[in-house]
């Protein structure tokens, strides 16, 4: 019996794979939306990246050496 | 008894995944036939079966595409050449919202047709692999060429198949 339920809920899963359909050409707009970007906006990502790494004073922290004085 | 369930299952994924496989719109084959409205508004619609008889140079576009951008001009240039000779180029925008081909146009004004498909409804007729994708088709409705993207020296190409299938005509 349990082992038929896992049968069944393999195929289902395997059905319902079947939804997932790669972006299409026409559909790579919604993709190229500002919202859609890791960093919509590249001046404000630099300016918040120099601040946390002069902050934390970390070297390395934020991919590059720094002694804290937010003077690099 | 397990035996013939997994046979019936895996007919069953099987059918579930090739029933999405659609047939792409190939050279040789018939350029399959669509009415969309105009991109500007005020415009009339455009169907492809219109233009039958003359040879068409069917290109999809969309603002986000950078490609399409750099060679939209070009084809410009390219109807301005040979529209006397029976070309006509139809540039199918995709975006949506449609806004944002609007104002490409505003920038770089198009002489030939730009019918608008928010919906993605006739490339997807045409299946086409990357953006941007255009289609040369002969008068009788028969593509004759199928370009995928746009690099250097693409036009050129472009521009060799309009003037072969122009003389033939």
């Amino acid at each position: 019996m349990r082992r038929n339920s896992r049968f069944w809920l393999l195929l289902i899963s395997c059905g319902l794979i079947t939804a997932c359909t790669p972006v299409q050409p026409w559909e790579r707009g919604y993709l190229a939306k500002n919202e859609m970007a890791w960093q919509p906006d590249g001046l404000e990502a630099a300016l918040n990246k120099h601040i946390f790494f002069s902050k934390e004073a970390s070297s390395g922290g934020s991919s590059a050496a720094g002694g804290g004085c937010g003077c690099n | 008894m397990n035996k013939k369930l997994l046979s019936i299952a895996t007919a069953i994924i099987g059918l579930l995944f090739f029933s999405t496989q659609v047939s792409a719109a190939e050279e040789g084959g018939p350029a399959p036939d669509f009415t969309l409205p105009d991109l500007v508004a005020g415009g009339t619609d455009f169907t492809l079966s219109d233009l039958r008889g003359k040879t068409v140079y069917l290109d999809f576009w969309a603002s986000w595409c950078a490609p399409c951008l750099r060679s939209l001009p070009l084809y410009n240039e390219l109807y301005l050449k040979y529209r006397d000779q029976g070309l006509e180029i139809i540039g199918v925008n995709i975006d949506n919202p449609v806004e944002d081909g609007l104002e490409f146009l505003e920038d770089t004004p198009l002489d030939f047709k730009t019918p608008s498909d928010v919906n993605g409804i006739v490339p997807e007729m045409y299946s086409i692999l990357g953006m941007p994708t255009s289609f040369l088709i002969a008068p009788d409705g028969t593509i004759t060429m199928v370009h995928v993207g746009f690099r250097d020296g693409d036009l050129e190409i472009v521009e060799s198949a309009i003037v072969d299938l122009l003389a033939k005509n």
